[in-house]
C-alpha cells in the first residue's frame, strides 16, 4: 500500500534528521556571561578582572556600547589542522574577541543610530587554531543594541569543529528544503485540481495548508543563508507565527469538513477566536504563541477525528493514527522536530482523506457512465422486449390474414415508432414535441393491438421544453398495461404542463376503469427507468408522484429550477 | 370441447378464437374469452371446462397464481405467451403445452392435438403437481409421488410419506403429463416405474407389481406384455 510506504518513508527521514542533529560529546563548557556598560579596549583581554561585572543588564538605551565576557573551557584541543568554530546569535551589532584577539565584526557597534543597519543575526566564526588550546578562554563581545534596548544578553553559543558547524547547518537546511519542496509541489498539484473542480473546497484548503507549511519551513530554515539583521528578527517571527496561525486554523477546519459534526460553525468561530488570542497575546514570547497554537490545533483536530471514528467515517481511523503518531514523535524527540514531522503526518492523513474522496468521485462518475449506457440500452429494449414485440407481431399476423390493408397501416405505425426511437436513442434530453409524437404513435399501434379507442389530450404544452427521452412514453405504457377501457371502449390520456418560478411540472392523467397497481415487473422497471432518467438530467432536483384517482391514475413529474 | 381463452390483447384473443373454431369445428361446444385475471379465476371455479388457453402476462400482473390454480383443475392448460423463458416453469407446473407468440395455425393445432391424442408426450419437464386445498393451492413435487389411483373423475395421489391427496385431473390426463417416468399398469393405476421392485404372481395367475415399500398393485392382463417388453 502506497500510504503505508510513505508513512514508513516519513518515519525514516525523521530518524535520519534526528540523527544528523545528534551531538558529539561536548568539547567546551560555557561559564556565566557577565556584562558591563561602557567601552574600553582592555576589556577584551583574557586576564581582565570582571568580578564586579553584572550578571544581567536589563536595559541599555540609545545604542550605547556595552561589553560582555564569557569564560569558556575548551575540554579538548582541535586535532591537526581542523580549526574550531564558534556559532553565535546575538541581538546587536558587535565586535567579537577571543582571548583579546578580534575574530569577527558584525555591523557597527555604537554607531547604529547614525549608520544604516548592518550585519546579521546568525554567524559562524573561526577560532584561530593556536588560541583553541585546552583550558580556560575568554569570549569578549563589544556591542550595542539600538533596536531592542530591553533585550540584552542571553546568547546562544556553540563551539565545534568549524567545518562540521557549517556542514551540519547545510545538511539540516537542505533536508528541510526538500521537505518544503514536497509540500510546494503537493500544494500546486491540488491547487490545479481545485481550479478544475471549483466545488471541491477541501482540495483548496489542503492546497493552502501545504503552501503554508512550505512557506513556514522556508522562512524558518532560510536564516542560514539569507542574512537577517537582528532588528528584523521580530518581524520574521511574526511572519512565522502568522503562517502557523493559518495552518493551525485550516487543519482542524479541513477535518471539520471531512467529519461534519453538530454546531460546526460555532465551534470553528470559537476556535478561531482562541487562536487569534494566542497570536496577539504574550508580546514577544513567540515560543509560547507557537506552542499554544500548535497544541490547540492538535487537540481540536483530535476531537474532530475522534468524532469521525465514533461516527465510523471512512478513513477516520487512519487519520487518528497519524495524530497519535505525531504525539509519539513529540514525546520521543521534543517540540521542534515533532512540530514539523507531526504536520507532515497530519497532512499525509489529510491527503489520504482526499484520495478517498477522489476515489469515491471516480466511482460515482464511472457509475454514471454505466448508468447512462444502461438507460440507453433500456430505451432500445423498449421495442424489442418480448411483451411488446411478440404481441405486436401476433396481432400483425392476424391483421395480415384478416385485413391486409389494415395490416399495412399497422406496419407503417410500427415503422414510425421504430424510426422515432432511432432518433432519440442516444440523447439525454429531447424536445417535448418529439416525445408527444412518440406517445401518439404508440397509441396508434396499441389501437391495432387492443382494438380500443385511445385519446390523447394535452394542455399548456410549451414547445420549447425538453425532457428525458421516453419517460412520458413509459408512463403511457404503464397506463395502457394497467387499464381497462371505460364503458364506451375508450381510454383517455391527458398531459398538462405547468411552470412557475420554482418548478416545471408535467401532469399525466389516465382516464380508465379498473386501473390496478400491482407489484408487477413492468410497473417496477418502468418507474425505475423514469427515475433514473430524471436523475441523469436533473440530479436530485425533481419529484415524481404516482397515485390512483377517481377517474384512473395520476402521475406528476416536477422539475425544480 | 369447452374452451376458455384468457388473454388481454384483444387482437391476439380474436386470433386464438378464430383459429380454435377453425381447428375444432363441430367438436367445439363453447368458447369464452376473458381478459382479466380475477374474472378468469371466478370463471374457472364456476364452469366446467376441457381446456384453458392462458396468457401469463395479464395487465401487467403475474400470471403464475392463475397458472397454479389452472393446473390444479380437471382440465388441461396450454400457455400462450410472449416470454419464451417462462416455458420451463410452465412445464414444471404441468401444462400440456407452451405456445410462444407469435404463433400460426399449425403450431396451435399441434398443441390442441395433444389434448385429444392417446399418444404419450415425451416430456420430463414436469416437476410438481398442483392440488387444491382449502383456500389455497399446494404444490406436490413429482419425486414425492409413488403411484396414482383413478377414482372416477378425479384421482388419488399416494405419496412417499404414506399420505394420500386428491387431484381433480383424471388418470388419463395425468398419464399424458407424467408419461415419461410413470406407467399405466392397470386401468386404475399409474405407477412410478423407479419405485417398482418386481412382479409377483398371485393366485389365479394375477400379476402384481411390488413396490419398494412393500405395496402390491395389480397389473392389467392386457398391459402385462407391453410392460414386460418395455421394463423387464
Amino acid at each position: 500500500m502506497t500510504l503505508k510506504f510513505s508513512l514508513c518513508f516519513l518515519l525514516v527521514s525523521v530518524l535520519l534528521l534526528a540523527s544528523s542533529c545528534a551531538q558529539d560529546p561536548a568539547i567546551s563548557k560555557e561559564h556565566q556571561t557577565v556584562f558591563k556598560i561602557g567601552d574600553h579596549p582592555t576589556w577584551a583581554d583574557k586576564d581582565w578582572d570582571d568580578n564586579n561585572w553584572e550578571k544581567r543588564i536589563k536595559y541599555v538605551p540609545d545604542g550605547q556600547v556595552f561589553w560582555s565576557r564569557t569564560k569558556i573551557d575548551i575540554l579538548s584541543a582541535p586535532e591537526g589542522l581542523r580549526p574550531y568554530g564558534l556559532q553565535i546569535d546575538v541581538y546587536g551589532e558587535y565586535e567579537i574577541f577571543w582571548d583579546g584577539v578580534l575574530i569577527g565584526r558584525n555591523g557597527n557597534p555604537g554607531q547604529e543610530a547614525e549608520l544604516p543597519p548592518e550585519g546579521k543575526l546568525w554567524i559562524t566564526y573561526g577560532i584561530p587554531a593556536h588560541l583553541a588550546t585546552e583550558g580556560v578562554h575568554v569570549l569578549a563581545v563589544r556591542l550595542s543594541n539600538y533596536y531592542f534596548p530591553d533585550h540584552i544578553g542571553r546568547y546562544v553559543i556553540e563551539i565545534a569543529d568549524y567545518e562540521d558547524l557549517l556542514t551540519s547547518l547545510l545538511i539540516k537546511t537542505s533536508y528541510m528544503h526538500v521537505f518544503a519542496g514536497a509540500f510546494l509541489i503537493i500544494s500546486i498539484y491540488f491547487l490545479f485540481l481545485f481550479l478544475n473542480n471549483r466545488k471541491e473546497y477541501p482540495t483548496l484548503i489542503f492546497s493552502i495548508c501545504c503552501f503554508l507549511i512550505f512557506a513556514l519551513v522556508l522562512t524558518v530554515f532560510s536564516k542560514d543563508y539569507v542574512p537577517v539583521h537582528y532588528g528584523l528578527h521580530v518581524i520574521r517571527l511574526q511572519i512565522i507565527n502568522s503562517f502557523l496561525l493559518g495552518i493551525s486554523f485550516l487543519i482542524p477546519y479541513y477535518f471539520s469538513m471531512q467529519f461534519p459534526y453538530p454546531r460546526r460553525k460555532l465551534s470553528l468561530i470559537l476556535y478561531a477566536a482562541l487562536l487569534i488570542f494566542f497570536w496577539l497575546k504574550g508580546g514577544h514570547a513567540f515560543d509560547f504563541k507557537t506552542v499554544s497554537m500548535v497544541l490547540s490545533m492538535w487537540c481540536f483536530s483530535f476531537g474532530m477525528v475522534a468524532y469521525g471514528v465514533y461516527k465510523n467515517v471512512r478513513g477516520a481511523r487512519l487519520v487518528l493514527g497519524t495524530l497519535l503518531l505525531s504525539i509519539a514523535v513529540f514525546l520521543a524527540s521534543g517540540f521542534v522536530v515533532s512540530m514539523y514531522t507531526g504536520m507532515g503526518l497530519i497532512l499525509l492523513g489529510m491527503l489520504y482523506l482526499l484520495t478517498l474522496n477522489i476515489k469515491a468521485q471516480r466511482l460515482a462518475y464511472e457509475n454514471s457512465l454505466i448508468q447512462s449506457t444502461r438507460l440507453r440500452l433500456e430505451l432500445l429494449k423498449k421495442n424489442i422486449q418480448p411483451h411488446f414485440l411478440m404481441n405486436t407481431l401476433t396481432s400483425l399476423m392476424d391483421w395480415v390474414e384478416e385485413s391486409p390493408k389494415k395490416g399495412v397501416l399497422f406496419i407503417e405505425a410500427l415503422a414510425k415508432e421504430f424510426d422515432l426511437f432511432n432518433q432519440i436513442e442516444n440523447q439525454t434530453l429531447i424536445p417535448i414535441a418529439q416525445e408527444i409524437t412518440l406517445c401518439r404513435t404508440h397509441l396508434e399501434i396499441m389501437e391495432y393491438r387492443k382494438e380500443l379507442n385511445y385519446f390523447w389530450e394535452e394542455e399548456g404544452i410549451d414547445q420549447e421544453q425538453k425532457i428525458p427521452p421516453a419517460i412520458l412514453h413509459t408512463l403511457l405504457e404503464n397506463g395502457i398495461t394497467h387499464s381497462l377501457p371505460l364503458e364506451d371502449n375508450n381510454i383517455r390520456f391527458k398531459l398538462i404542463f405547468e411552470s412557475n418560478i420554482q418548478y416545471r411540472s408535467y401532469t399525466f392523467l389516465t382516464f380508465a376503469a379498473g386501473v390496478r397497481q400491482g407489484s408487477s415487473r413492468e410497473e417496477g422497471t418502468g418507474l425505475k427507468y423514469i427515475k433514473a432518467r430524471l436523475t441523469e438530467s436533473y440530479q436530485s432536483s425533481w419529484d415524481l408522484e404516482s397515485e390512483p384517482t377517481d377517474h384512473g391514475w395520476k402521475n406528476v413529474i416536477k422539475i425544480y429550477n | 370441447m369447452n374452451i376458455l381463452i384468457v388473454e388481454d390483447e384483444s387482437r391476439v384473443a380474436k386470433r386464438i378464437e378464430r383459429l380454435t373454431r377453425d381447428i375444432f369445428g363441430e367438436a367445439l361446444q363453447s368458447l369464452t374469452h376473458i381478459n382479466t385475471l380475477h374474472e378468469a379465476l371466478a370463471f374457472i371455479e364456476t364452469h366446467s371446462l376441457d381446456l384453458v388457453l392462458l396468457d401469463l402476462n395479464l395487465n401487467g400482473e403475474d400470471g403464475f397464481d392463475l397458472l397454479s390454480t389452472a393446473v390444479s383443475q380437471s382440465f388441461h392448460t396450454i400457455v400462450i405467451s410472449a416470454y419464451k423463458d417462462q416455458a420451463i416453469t410452465a412445464f414444471e407446473y404441468g401444462v400440456l403445452d407452451f405456445v410462444p407468440k407469435p404463433f400460426n395455425r399449425d403450431r396451435l393445432e399441434q398443441a390442441f392435438h395433444r389434448t385429444v391424442t392417446k399418444d404419450k408426450i415425451e416430456t420430463d419437464k414436469i416437476k410438481v403437481l398442483a392440488i387444491k386445498k382449502r383456500n389455497r393451492i399446494q404444490l406436490i413435487p413429482i419425486e414425492d409421488l409413488l403411484y396414482i389411483k383413478g377414482a372416477g373423475a378425479y384421482t388419488e395421489l399416494f405419496l412417499i410419506d404414506e399420505k394420500k391427496e386428491l387431484h381433480d385431473k383424471s388418470l388419463e390426463k395425468l398419464e399424458q403429463l407424467l408419461s415419461n417416468s410413470f406407467e399405466r399398469i392397470h386401468k386404475s393405476y399409474l405407477v412410478k416405474m423407479s419405485e417398482v421392485k418386481g412382479v409377483t404372481v398371485a393366485s389365479g395367475s394375477k400379476y402384481m407389481a411390488e413396490l419398494k415399500n412393500g405395496v402390491l398393485l395389480p397389473i392389467g392382463r392386457t398391459k402385462y406384455k407391453d410392460l414386460k417388453a418395455k421394463w423387464f
